[in-house]
């Protein structure tokens, strides 16, 4: 066992950490305003990434509006997802599972949809930086990873004022945790939950878009990508964005770790494992307040 | 009502084709592991995704006891089923404290493992190549190797498996699972030792998951990894959703209609997985309650009506 070979396992572990923590941060985010969990985060990402690449790769659009482009989609297909499907369960008076449910039959149609639109094949695109390398002592990192972590820490950093600072951040909590109490006060709750799902799609798209370059394009990749983003979300806190991305760096490392002291073969085996123990040893997660249950 | 309907199940094999008596060897099969999972939600108000992990080890034992040591099918039906059972309370003791989501989570986790661990422990289990020539189940010299003699046996396992659960529904033990699940605390207070009880309603639902597992690698005589991922665990807690929590009988549309409906909806091309799923999210929000609750309801209104008259 070599130092590079460790480093260069640990920077691979710390790049997918962010990857799981932007889906986790996704999550967090549609639970916290509106107590759903979501089992088609990773959805909305494979639609943001099938997005990139028809604008980048397929109609050769210059970089940053394919971007966006990626991103508006995860938002609208958050809004979509909370018009057709999680509202009218909400009306029938569904239960946490029925919402649970019914976002995992959503995944499994984003899913067959992508195979029928986009087919079977995996489709590398271009990231930020094109394949350019970098050398962290003797071990190399893509370019694009550097812009994925630096990205999510902004995402986590613009969701954190959001929350704080912005009238609508403070309408959509308000909503969330007193839904009567926020409706007397004039505040529009069903379209606060519909702005949460749109926040959550477009985070959903921006993890899409970030991941994509680094993963391939495949439309199975949605329901490992929303578990793993789970993992990291619970381990950090349902609900806590800053929490997710930490649980995600922890999972990625452990995942790493897993590899060069185990066996690639176990990595899963490894990493639910930890996500179980985390679970029934700490069942708020490590960034709970204490007392309380979620964010 | 019930009688027409086995009458209907016993005649079926005769009239249908191979195909679709396959499809319903494959119903009864779902439905044996798909009332352990409906049990669970229903009664106990747990999500088990877990239930692939106990289909898989009682068709690898099957698979390898008789391959491998060649020995009897029921041995090893009933080794299946024992280490099923054994694996289950091991974990269950643990993981059965988490509730809810959590709990949702630690038993998807599970499913990954048992299925990470069928493809790593290629020693046992063949990995991706599987086990073939696994022993098909004979009786007194008769062996069972057309989808229509396998039919019979299946849905006699069905209707005692179902039976036993509707026994156990109505036991002692079945309204203390009610009480549980809607009044926690209350049941608590009137000395229900929760944590005991669920476990052993988990390991009743492996125990029959790998009953339906083993029955299932003696129908194919070949098991491959691909049998027991997690789309399997998903499909199980289908069965239980769509054909509604609260009934027993509803496991068997439910089951039905994850048999059933891909193979329906796969004349339509390449748009099936598509309309499959969006099938099973108009189920939850039109059908809260699954087919099962659905026509309890109606059969109830029925009968309300019909008592109505009676009295004008």
């Amino acid at each position: 066992m070599t130092a590079t070979l460790f480093i260069q396992s640990l920077l691979a572990g710390i790049t997918n950490g962010f990857v799981y923590g932007l889906i986790g941060l996704g999550i967090s985010v549609i639970y916290r305003g509106t107590r759903v969990v979501n089992a088609m985060q990773g959805d909305f990402s494979l639609v943001a990434g099938i997005v990139l690449y028809l604008c980048s790769e397929h109609l050769g659009y210059p970089i940053l509006p394919s971007f966006l482009a990626g991103v508006l989609a995860g938002a609208v297909v958050g809004w979509t997802v909370e018009i057709f499907f999680v509202r009218p369960t909400r009306r029938r008076g569904g239960n946490e599972e029925s919402f649970l449910l019914v976002t995992l039959g959503g995944a499994f149609a984003a899913s067959a949809a992508a195979l029928l639109f986009f087919g079977r094949d995996s489709r590398p695109i271009r990231g930020l930086g094109g394949d350019n390398l970098l050398d962290v002592f003797d071990a190399t990192i893509r370019v694009h990873a550097v812009w994925l972590i630096a990205l999510s820490i902004a995402v986590v950093v613009a969701l954190r004022l959001f929350y704080t600072r912005a009238t609508i951040g403070k309408a959509i909590m308000a909503a969330s945790i007193d839904p009567d109490g926020a409706t007397i006060i004039g505040i529009n709750v069903p379209m606060m939950r519909t702005l949460t799902f749109v926040l959550g799609g477009a985070v959903g798209g921006i993890a899409g878009v970030l991941i994509s370059p680094l993963i391939t394009v495949n439309y199975e990749m949605g329901l490992l990508l929303t578990l793993k983003g789970f993992t990291a979300a619970i381990i950090g806190t349902l609900g806590n964005p800053f929490g997710a991305v930490a649980g995600g760096l922890m999972l990625g490392i452990v995942e790493a770790l897993a590899i060069v002291f185990v066996s690639s073969g176990y990595k899963d085996v490894i990493s639910m494992t930890f996500l179980i123990l985390i679970m029934i040893a700490v069942p708020n997660g490590i960034f709970a307040r204490r007392g309380r249950a979620g964010g | 009502m019930a009688a027409a309907g086995v009458l209907a199940l016993a005649v079926i094999p005769l009239l249908a084709s191979r195909e679709v008596v396959d499809l319903l060897v494959f119903t009864a099969l779902y439905s044996i592991a798909g009332i352990g999972v409906t049990f669970l939600l229903g009664q106990c108000g747990i999500i088990s995704l877990a239930e692939n992990v106990f289909y898989g080890i009682g068709a690898y034992a099957t698979a390898y006891v008789t391959t491998a040591l060649g020995w009897h099918w029921l041995v090893a039906l009933v080794i299946g089923m024992a280490i099923g059972g054994a694996v289950a309370t091991i974990l269950a003791w643990p993981v059965l404290r988490l509730s809810g989501h959590f709990l949702a989570l630690a038993t998807l986790a599970l499913a990954t493992i048992g299925h990470v661990l069928f493809l790593e422990w290629d020693w046992i289990t063949g990995g991706t190549l599987g086990i073939g020539g696994v022993a098909q189940i004979s009786f007194f010299g008769c062996v069972l190797n057309t989808p229509q003699r396998f039919y019979y046996l299946a849905w006699i396992v069905v209707g005692i498996v179902f039976w036993l659960y509707s026994n156990l529904l109505d036991s002692r033990a079945g309204c203390a699972m009610r009480a549980m699940r809607d009044r926690p605390d209350a049941a608590m207070v009137l000395g229900i030792d929760i944590h005991q009880l669920k476990v052993k309603v988990f390991v009743l639902s492996a125990m029959v998951g790998s009953l339906a597992g083993s029955l299932f690698a003696s129908y194919v005589t070949f098991v491959s990894v691909d049998s027991f991922g997690i789309e399997r665990a998903v499909s199980f807690l289908l069965i239980a959703v769509v054909g509604g929590a609260q009934t027993i009988i509803g496991t068997i549309f439910g089951a039905a209609f994850v048999t059933l409906a891909p193979n329906l909806l796969s004349r339509l091309g390449d748009v099936h997985p598509l309309l499959f799923a969006l099938a099973l999210v108009l189920t939850v929000i039109f059908l809260p309650q699954g087919i099962g609750g659905f026509l309890q309801q109606q059969i109830r209104r029925l009968f309300e009506l019909s008592r109505l008259g009676g009295d004008a």
